[in-house]
């Protein structure tokens, strides 16, 4: 036994190695890059179909020396913040509002179903004919894709409060203002913060599809006109960039700041 | 007591009242918007070719399905009946993605839930793709497939598996390992433990997931036939936007909202709920 752990086999060692993460991560791109690459330069026509890992990375540096990359990554990102930003300060205190009342929940409930059911995209025709071509076409969208989930999460937050908080700050002479500020918005915190992430990825979805179809310049219509052109090199710049955006944002944006408000305010309760 | 009085309470014994106030009160949005619209075309505040009046929108059903043959024509997807092929062709698409896309991900989700190394692998790849939402992977498809049935197939089957892959390999690691291993102590097989142990255990989360999936697979097959596809209702809705058919539109987006609402109140989540009771882990050893 001894001697086994004196000297750790080449498999053990292996093993070790592929426990560290940042390695496997490395191997992991360096193993896509190759299998690309090889598929690359064995289909018969690989501008058009796959184009090189190379190929996609030149195309970067001259998209980027012309300027596009960074206007098309900045338009959409600005649309993503403007929109789901509307989307969540309206889609918040609504839900709130409809959490609080009971009879003003039974109303709406069946309602913010069936919208919630129909999806942004499958309106876009309709806002189309409503707005033409234009920003505020994508913008509604994304509103109306980001409006509905956060609502909902926030109102199924606030029904989930425990009722003997709120009876314990009646019985302390609060008011229904009171209550709502000091009572439900905290207890509701943590869906808030879930449903947040929830509906800015749904924004996200839409933002994208929303620039395909409407035409408007962003990452979405890169990839959109890239396949137009017949230039695949920048369709799949496009996909990875739209990729690693998203990555980037969910974790190391809203994960943790998921995370740290359900730490600050979740409800442990029995 | 009047008559109206002693129907409302018999009524209410037979419903339940909590129900019966609960549709009441969840029709009140749904009347006004409908007599809200109604009331735009008799007024005429808003052109109708921007709202459809509502006759229209039920006309456009029947104007769509006008030149069908008959019912042997609509199974066939004969282009006369475009009502029923736009539907059937969205939902032959939903069923085959399911068929093929449903089974294939969870396979490789209780792969990569067991294995480490696979799945130290598989999950980084897994979180990109998932975040590539399906909807990026359109034009690419296009480029590959061609415009057509291939390439709205690849799009749903590429949202499903991955969101699927997701559930069952998080399912998998829910599953306590005092399970695993007692199963194995007995003498069982690796193919009893996944049979026995992950399969049922992971039920709950595979469901879930299934759900999920089609929810988010739905979605994306309407955009991918709005944009790369030449049938279905997101290609309906789509084409009839250009050509400033609303009514159209209005009847395609009401079609598709019901087909989704329907499957998941009437069979997704009664599957989930049956199999979280049937299934679900309330014990959980340390």
């Amino acid at each position: 036994m001894q001697q086994k752990s004196k000297t750790p086999s080449l498999v053990w060692r292996l093993n070790k190695l592929l426990q560290i993460n940042a390695m496997n991560l490395v191997i992991l791109i360096v193993g896509v890059y190759f299998i690309w690459s090889i598929t690359s330069s064995l289909i018969a026509n690989p501008a058009r179909y796959l184009p090189s890992p190379i190929a996609v990375a030149l195309s970067s540096v001259d998209m980027l020396y012309k300027g596009l990359l960074p206007s098309y990554f900045s338009d959409t990102l600005v649309r993503l913040v403007v929109g789901s930003s509307i989307g969540l300060a309206a889609g918040i205190p609504f839900g709130l509002l409809l959490g609080i009342n009971r009879t003003v929940a039974d109303t709406f409930q069946p309602m913010m179903n069936f919208f919630q059911s129909v999806s942004g995209i499958a309106i876009f025709p309709i806002v189309v004919i409503w707005w033409g071509n234009s920003d505020t076409t994508v913008l509604v969208v994304i509103l109306y894709t980001s409006f509905f989930p956060i609502a909902y999460t926030v109102l199924s937050g606030v029904r989930e409060v425990p009722i003997r908080y709120i009876h314990a700050a009646k019985t302390l002479g609060a008011s229904r203002y009171q209550i709502m500020k000091d009572v439900l918005l905290p207890g509701s915190m943590p869906h808030i913060a879930t449903g947040s992430r929830l509906s800015i990825g749904f924004a996200w979805r839409a933002v994208i599809a929303g620039e395909m179809l409407a035409g408007r310049e962003g990452l979405g219509w890169m990839i959109f006109t890239g396949q137009d052109a017949d230039k695949t090199t920048e369709v799949i710049l496009g996909m990875i960039l739209i990729g690693v955006t998203w990555i980037v944002l969910d974790h190391f944006l809203l994960r943790p700041l998921e995370a740290d408000t359900i730490e600050r305010w979740g409800l442990v309760q029995r | 007591m009047s008559v109206l009085a002693i129907a409302s309470i018999a009524v209410q014994r037979r419903f339940g009242r909590q129900r019966i106030r609960k549709l009441l009160l969840g029709s009140i949005p749904f009347v006004v918007l409908i007599s809200l619209w109604h009331a735009n075309t008799v007024f005429e505040w808003l052109e109708p070719v921007f709202i459809p009046p509502i006759g229209d929108v039920w006309d456009a059903i029947f104007l769509l399905q006008e030149d069908c043959p008959g019912v042997g024509a609509a199974i066939a997807l004969d282009n006369n009946c475009l009502m029923s092929t736009h539907v059937l062709s969205s939902l032959g698409r939903v069923i085959l993605a399911a068929v093929i896309g449903l089974p294939l991900g969870i396979a490789f989700g209780i792969l990569a839930g067991m294995n480490r190394i696979a799945s130290k692998f598989l999950e980084p790849v897994g979180i990109f793709a998932n975040s590539i939402s399906g909807i990026a992977w359109i034009p690419l498809a296009i480029v590959w497939f061609g415009v057509g049935w291939v390439t709205t197939l690849f799009i749903m089957l590429n949202t499903i598996f991955w969101l699927m892959f997701f559930n069952s390999m998080m399912g998998v690691r829910g599953v306590a390992r005092v399970y695993e291993q007692s199963v194995l102590t007995m003498g069982g097989s690796r193919w009893d433990v996944i049979w026995h142990v992950y399969l049922p255990g992971a039920m709950p989360s595979i469901i879930s997931g299934m759900r999920m999936s089609m929810g988010f697979g739905w979605r994306a097959l309407i955009a991918a036939e709005m944009i790369g596809g030449d049938s279905g209702l997101g290609f309906m809705i789509f084409t009839s936007a250009q050509e400033f058919k609303i009514e159209e539109v209005f009847l395609g987006v009401i079609i598709i909202s019901l087909i989704f609402m329907s499957t998941d109140k009437y069979f997704l989540v009664p599957l989930e709920k049956w199999t979280i009771q049937r299934w679900g882990l309330v014990w959980k050893p340390n």
